[in-house]
């Protein structure tokens, strides 16, 4: 009786210690503790990028007393950590409250004491692999790795890997980020290594390697980070890029140039994204509600008009919360099951060998 | 009130006047000596906060040493470039007969063009030279020659040569016509009735007077090259292998690792443009002896 | 000969020059398939980004022509009234942002007034402001003192003063109404100069995380297609205005002075 009542009470303060570890503050505290601070600080959010203008918009107008202060959208993943080390002494407006990183950059982060943890209101409908337990990273979104094309420049669209490969190409194939700090690159060096046959991983990071190598030398290879303005230019024309950026991209451009979206048949790479509250973000708070909007119904979707798989799609499509229409836009599922999930100790051991070997085996600069 | 001259009071006049420029001498020290001072400073110290020559020796990496020799690479050509057309071009217009009024826009031209660089003259040059290009199409349909295949590439160190001219030539235009005018004709006239040719007179008289403007400018122009990063982010991102490129990309994050290398580097900088700009003014001096 | 050559170096020089400024205007305008069209432009003028980066930039120039004059005007008249000694060394510093590169000047900012500095000017938005205002006046620093000094000499400075001093004007009476309208011309050019140069600056707007026009254009190079060659058109047409309005001012000072 007395191990029952003993275990019983054991349980319940476990319990109500993490239920204070959940919801240590409501919804109403933060939104107020927000208010207060007036500002959030984001960096590396184009607007294009999974319809975060829209995302952000939407939150503006929830909360007209915070300040949206946007930092360089260009940023890639390893530049938004390298932000957070910068400015540890600074509060000032340079400082990044929130950053969004690829999934290897976010256990590595939170390993140097960069991340504050937090866990959501709808923390539960997050899947499990692919959050921290404590808070300290979650995912937000998903796509699949593909090849934005631009079809006045080029006459036969490139279906696969092997083609990128092709004479034809010559001068044309380009990364959407910079492959030593972007995880886009980073994980499209990893896919096109894995369509080469080699396991997940380290492997298949040295075997992109291996590709971007033969691509550089047989002239295809263009180091100038792609985007919708340089493929519309012409400097690279065809771009490896996520599906969501890339139909994005189709959407601004509005058939001048007409552009085709290809999810190569081999190699199909699905890579998530996950938020972080920085440990030293001066405006923690506004940080925290900013999570809060961005996993609740509005944010979710507003990621889902920007053609990105939201982190809670599963919970949600069961629940019957998504317009069909915006589940029409999406690409096709078939490529999604068609895709693979990396697990965390793939996309780490990818990254490292990808960033640290770039230089030295393919060295692709602009000469 | 006689006023007293100066010099019988001197002890209790200066420090007043002194006073006047104490704004100016504030504001350069805040905003122009201070921080220079502290990248210079900062180029010496260790992470621990003692003097080192560590950071510099570690300037000596290749990808480090690759981007000073392609700036220094890239500031010498166009230099020479902008110098040589420059010079074609202003001397065309002081000595080559041509009609008075067409000084005028140049100058006004060379003076708008010389404010061009930066983001807006990458797009102007994208929009011109770059694979889509109008010339670079243009030159395609009507006359079948693909520059690309003849190995010309707008994103590549020699695209940015040709970009970077468009700023380098209107400076030497600048600088070189006031040079040029003070050529006098009399000299051309003496030299005439001496018996020299024109070939000889520029050889022996005119080209030896303005050899110190000349490569006083020039090394105006390596300056201004050196130290140039707008236009070559705009154009080719930061897969560029400039110092001015890494030391933004350093600045934005620390992508070498090391923050006190970044010192290292600005400070790299600031020896070469200062050399640079050092070498114009002591030969800008000895010209205007010249062509006073 | 030598007339054949002089239009050869001039014209193909001119082909040089015209050729980008055609592919950029010709580019912007092919934003709608097939015709030429001004629909970049119009997306750039309803872009609100656009407006709000233009703006500050605008305000920005406006307040570093303000210090700029503030500083330099009576700085170069004490100079040449009271301190001739000084002038080799104020000099000196005025042609320092020329040595320097911008981007220099703008990493020992960032190193210097970060928020555990004496001056913490990076901590706060309006801080960082102040801190790109005092940097772009030391941009133009060479440009304005050089204007104004030139302006100055052409004044015979000691002798105004003593005349407005026997009169009893101070110090301030002085400045504004005697000194400064005689050099407003070389003033205008300084400032206007400065407007051409603040509008376009990239570097250290973009590392102090600024939201002016630079990095605005930058980032529109990158993700768009006509609008960057739009913005280029319009960023041109501004630096032509104030190059043109220098040489309008400077020739209308050149009748007046005929005038007296």
């Amino acid at each position: 009786m007395k191990i029952r009542t003993a275990l019983g009470l054991t349980a319940s303060l476990v319990a109500s210690l993490s239920a204070t570890v959940v919801f240590s503050q409501s919804l109403a505290d933060i939104e107020t503790a927000a208010k207060a601070e007036g500002m959030l600080t984001t960096i590396a959010l184009p607007h294009d990028w999974c319809g975060y203008g829209g995302v952000i918009e939407g939150f503006k107008a929830k909360y007209p007393e915070i300040k949206v202060n946007e930092l360089n959208p260009d940023a890639g993943s390893a530049d938004e950590v390298e932000a957070i080390k910068a400015n540890k002494d600074n509060k000032g407006p340079q400082a990044p409250d929130v950053i969004d990183v690829g999934l290897a950059f976010g256990p590595s982060a939170k390993a140097e004491g960069l991340t504050q943890a937090h866990q959501v209101a709808t923390w539960a409908e997050i899947p499990d692999g692919i959050k921290d337990a404590e808070g300290h990273w979650y995912a937000d979104y998903y796509g699949v790795m593909s090849f934005l094309v631009n079809k006045d420049l080029v006459a036969n669209v490139p279906q696969d890997w092997a083609d990128l490969l092709k004479p034809e190409y010559a001068g044309q194939v380009s990364l959407a980020g910079d492959p030593r700090a972007s995880n886009q690159a980073i994980l499209a060096v990893l896919a096109a290594g894995m369509s080469t046959g080699a396991a997940p991983g380290e492997a298949a990071g040295k075997a992109g390697l291996e590709y971007f190598k033969a691509l550089n030398d047989a002239g295809n290879f263009v180091p100038v980070i792609g985007k919708a303005g340089t493929l519309a230019q012409g400097t690279t024309p065809i771009v490896i890029m996520w599906d969501y950026n890339a139909l994005a991209a189709r959407d601004t451009l509005a058939g001048n140039p007409p552009v085709e979206v290809v999810v190569p048949k081999s190699g199909v790479l699905a890579g998530v994204y996950v938020q972080a509250i920085s440990a030293y973000a001066p405006q923690p708070n506004a940080a925290k509600l900013w999570m809060e909007y961005l996993y609740s119904d509005e944010g979710q979707l507003g990621w889902l008009k920007g053609y990105c798989h939201p982190a809670r799609f599963n919970a949600m499509a069961a629940a019957g919360k998504i317009p069909q229409d915006l589940l029409d836009a999406l690409p096709p599922a078939a490529a999604y099951e068609a895709a693979y999930f990396p697990t965390l100790e793939e996309v780490d051991a990818n990254k490292a060998a990808v960033t640290g070997g770039w230089d030295a085996t393919v060295g692709a600069n602009v000469e | 009130m006689t006023d007293i001259p100066p010099r019988h009071r001197p002890k209790l006049r200066l420090p007043i006047a002194w006073l006047g420029i104490l704004p100016f001498a504030l504001f350069a020290l805040l905003f122009l000596i201070l921080p220079t001072m502290k990248i210079v400073v900062g180029a010496f110290q260790s992470p621990a906060g003692g003097f080192t020559l560590q950071n510099l020796i570690d300037l000596n990496t290749d990808s480090i040493r690759s981007a000073y020799w392609t700036s220094i690479k890239l500031s010498l050509i166009t230099a020479l470039l902008g110098c040589a057309v420059g010079f074609a071009m202003a001397a065309a217009v002081v000595f080559g007969g041509l009609p008075k009024r067409i000084r005028g826009p140049l100058l006004t031209f060379s003076g708008v063009a010389s404010n061009f660089a930066g983001v807006p003259l990458a797009f102007a040059f994208i929009a011109t030279l770059g694979p889509a290009g109008l010339v670079t199409l243009w030159l395609k349909t009507e006359f079948g020659i693909n520059l690309r295949a003849m190995g010309f590439n707008l994103l590549s160190f020699w695209g940015l040569v040709v970009t970077y001219l468009f700023f380098q030539i209107p400076l030497m235009i600048l600088i070189i016509i006031p040079a040029l005018d003070g050529l006098k004709r009399e000299w051309r006239e003496a030299a005439a009735v001496l018996g020299a040719t024109g070939a000889q007179y520029w050889r022996m008289v005119a080209l030896p007077i303005l050899f110190p403007s000349l490569l006083g400018t020039f090394a105006l122009l390596f300056a201004n090259s050196f130290g140039a990063v707008a236009t070559a982010f705009a154009l080719t991102g930061p897969q560029l292998n400039i110092v001015p490129i890494k030391l933004f990309a350093q600045i934005r994050g620390d992508v070498l690792g090391n923050p006190n290398l970044g010192y290292a580097l600005a400070f790299g900088m600031i020896v070469i443009t200062g050399l640079a700009n050092v070498t114009y003014i002591v030969l800008r001096t000895r010209s205007e002896r010249w062509l006073k | 000969m030598t007339r054949i050559f002089a239009w050869a170096a001039l014209l193909l020089g001119c082909l040089y020059f015209l050729l980008p400024l055609v592919g950029m205007t010709e580019f912007s305008l092919k934003m709608r398939r097939g015709v030429y069209s001004f629909d970049a432009y119009v997306k750039v003028f309803e872009d609100p980004t656009f407006w709000a980066t233009f703006s500050y930039s605008l305000t920005l120039a406006a307040a570093t022509i303000v210090f700029g004059v503030l500083l330099v005007v009576p700085t170069a008249y004490w100079v040449r009234l009271k301190l001739p000694q000084a002038r080799p060394v104020v000099e000196f510093i005025t042609l320092l942002p020329l040595v320097i590169p911008a981007i220099v000047i703008v990493f020992g900012y960032i190193r210097l007034y970060n928020t555990s500095s004496f001056l913490p000017l990076t901590g706060s938005a309006f801080g960082t402001d102040v801190l790109l205002t005092m940097g772009y006046a030391t941009l133009a620093l060479p440009y304005m003192y050089r204007a104004v000094d030139t302006g100055l000499r052409t004044i015979d400075v000691a002798t105004l003063t003593e005349a407005a001093q026997s009169l009893g004007a101070g110090w301030f009476t002085i400045l504004t109404r005697i000194i400064l309208p005689n050099v407003l011309v070389a003033v205008l050019s300084g400032a206007f100069l400065t407007l051409a140069i603040v509008i376009g600056e990239f570097t250290m707007a973009a590392l102090l995380n600024r939201p002016a026009f630079g990095p605005f254009m930058q980032l529109l190079g990158a993700n768009r297609a006509y609008e960057p060659p739009a913005l280029a058109v319009i960023a041109f047409a501004i630096t032509w205005a104030c190059m043109g309005l220098i040489q309008l001012v400077t020739r209308f000072s050149k009748h007046e002075r005929a005038k007296a």
